[in-house]
């Protein structure tokens, strides 16, 4: 068995106003990949290329083992997907969806659909119509676990949930993951949430991936350093200072390459070192944006 | 092509669109009924034909807009996103949509052709001129089928229905001053001539064409969603 679930090779797609640029993923079976970006960051782009739903311009893009888009019927036999912008059948119960669902996919447990139901308080006989937001993406994060795929594609599905109904569903994702073999890619503009149930992140910005970890190498390796400067005293030429901030007597170092050594280097350049704080993985990415945007911004210029 | 996951997806669209078509079938029945009832009033059966061009016409519309609305609605991600290509998508969204028009539009034209058979009002020669415009309607529900599916744009779907109406009438009003229909529509007996040949040839080539233009417009699109 491939040990990747997702490959994605130099992939391109232009669009008049927005490009998703060179973009290089590997997804390993049996993780779940947080992909954190902004508004219009391609993240939906990106996602409906893994689906077979855009063609890219360049580049080749494998999912569970099947190239896409030219094998996108059978490998999505394989792939539950769940989006902030779908809809299902409004006029229709959700237990005409399940059975609809049911008829195409011979993987589907009712048992689980049952489980599912009672653990989403969802009826089978309620329209779709007549469901809340969150309950219309409960019903179909339903849909789409209980045929049990081997890829969960979610594309933002807890934007607009209120707090009780998003920690309803990001529960029900963590008890997919006692299963080591399914796979999840997980877009959201929430990190809490990201960081909450990923071990996989990948930031993109501006239609570009901009940085790509495991999540625990990912917080290690970001610290905000705050230190004192005596008047005589230059900062130390550290790797990986994304950021200095605060004032010239107080810098704050934003690093995305942390070492302990660092400190030492600080003290042994005259600086007092106040506090070496851990960052979440909001401040990181703002950091990440914000330092690729302007590094970009002054190759430009 | 996964022939069980188009019927299934055609499935869904009947049932969707159930209650409409028995809706047209009731109406329709009922239109043919008054017209059989009116004894041949000139009034009542022009009414009647104008009743019965109204739902086929609009039936089509409805069922052949269902891809402009799974995309106005949001609802193409979660079809899209079943083990289906886009071809097969396709698939069932026109053949799906003419097939299920063709259950209202068969019930019309046998019931048309079974009033003027079955009462003293009407001429049979009638039948010919029936059965030609009937399937100039399907043609038109065809264009708006065609222009539903390759363009997913309500705006250009208004217009093909427009236009296939303006067609309609066209077609109605050139066929009759033909001499080979016009001639033997008030006789007794059915008249079927070569002429009538001759144009339901040309209507049948051109639902084949869009049918095929269609498929082939769709098979070059790259992005779906």
């Amino acid at each position: 068995m491939n040990h990747l679930s997702v490959q994605f090779t130099s992939v391109s797609k232009r669009y008049p106003h927005f490009t998703l640029d060179d973009i290089d993923l590997e997804l390993p079976t049996g993780s779940i990949m947080g992909f954190v970006g902004a508004n219009g960051a391609g993240k939906s782009t990106t996602i409906r290329i893994l689906m077979g739903l855009v063609h890219q311009d360049r580049g080749t893009v494998e999912v569970l083992g099947r190239s896409m888009p030219a094998d996108q019927a059978t490998a999505k036999r394989d792939i539950g997907f769940v989006s902030e912008d779908m809809r299902l059948y409004g006029t229709a119960t959700l237990g005409w969806h399940m059975e609809f669902i049911r008829s195409i996919y011979p993987g589907w447990e009712q048992r689980y659909a049952d489980k599912l139901l009672h653990r989403f308080d969802l009826k089978p006989e309620q329209k779709i119509k007549g469901l809340s937001h969150g309950q219309r993406v409960k019903a179909a994060l339903l849909l789409a676990l209980a045929r049990r795929p081997r890829l969960l594609v979610l594309d933002e599905p807890t934007t607009g949930l209120d707090p009780v109904a998003r920690r309803e569903v990001l529960a029900e994702l963590m008890a997919v993951l006692i299963d080591e073999q399914r796979t999840i890619f997980f877009s959201s503009q929430n990190t809490l949430d990201v960081e909450q149930i990923c071990d996989q992140i990948t930031f993109i910005d501006r239609g570009r991936i901009i940085d790509s970890a495991n999540k625990e190498i990912f917080l290690d390796r970001w610290r905000r350093v705050r230190l004192m400067l005596p008047p005589d005293a230059i900062l130390p030429r550290l790797p990986g200072i994304v950021e200095v901030g605060g004032s010239s007597r107080l810098p704050v170092l934003t690093i995305n390459q942390f070492d302990p050594a660092m400190v030492a280097a600080c003290q042994d350049a005259g600086a007092a070192v106040q506090a070496v704080d851990a960052m979440t993985l909001e401040e990181i990415f703002i950091a990440n944006v914000q330092s690729r945007r302007e590094s970009t911004e002054s190759v430009v210029a | 092509m996964n022939t069980a996951i188009v019927c299934r997806l055609i499935y869904k669209d009947w049932y969707l669109s159930r209650a409409m078509i028995i809706a047209s079938l009731l109406v329709g029945g009922a239109t043919l009924a008054a017209m059989a009832a009116a004894k041949g009033a000139q009034l009542a059966i022009i009414l009647g034909i104008i009743v019965m061009a109204t739902v086929l016409i609009g039936v089509g519309a409805i069922l052949t807009s269902t891809m402009v609305n799974e995309r106005k609605q949001q609802t193409l991600p979660f079809v899209m996103t079943l083990p289906i290509s886009y071809l097969e998508y396709t698939t069932s969204k026109l053949i799906g949509s003419l097939l299920l028009f063709l259950v209202v539009w068969i019930a019309m034209l046998l019931g048309m052709i079974a009033v003027i058979l079955g009462t003293p009002w009407f001429p049979h020669g009638l039948i010919p001129f029936v059965i030609l415009m009937s399937v100039e309607v399907l043609a038109t529900t065809c264009l708006i089928a065609a222009v539903s599916v390759t363009t997913e744009s309500q705006g250009w779907m208004i217009g093909a229905a427009q236009f296939g109406g303006l067609g309609l009438n066209a077609v109605g009003w050139s066929i009759v001053r033909l001499h080979g229909i016009g001639s033997s529509m008030t006789g007794r007996q059915i008249s079927w001539t070569p002429t009538a040949t001759i144009i339901l040839a040309v209507e049948l080539a051109a639902i084949a064409v869009m049918i095929g233009v269609t498929f082939y417009v769709q098979s070059r699109k790259r992005d779906f969603v």
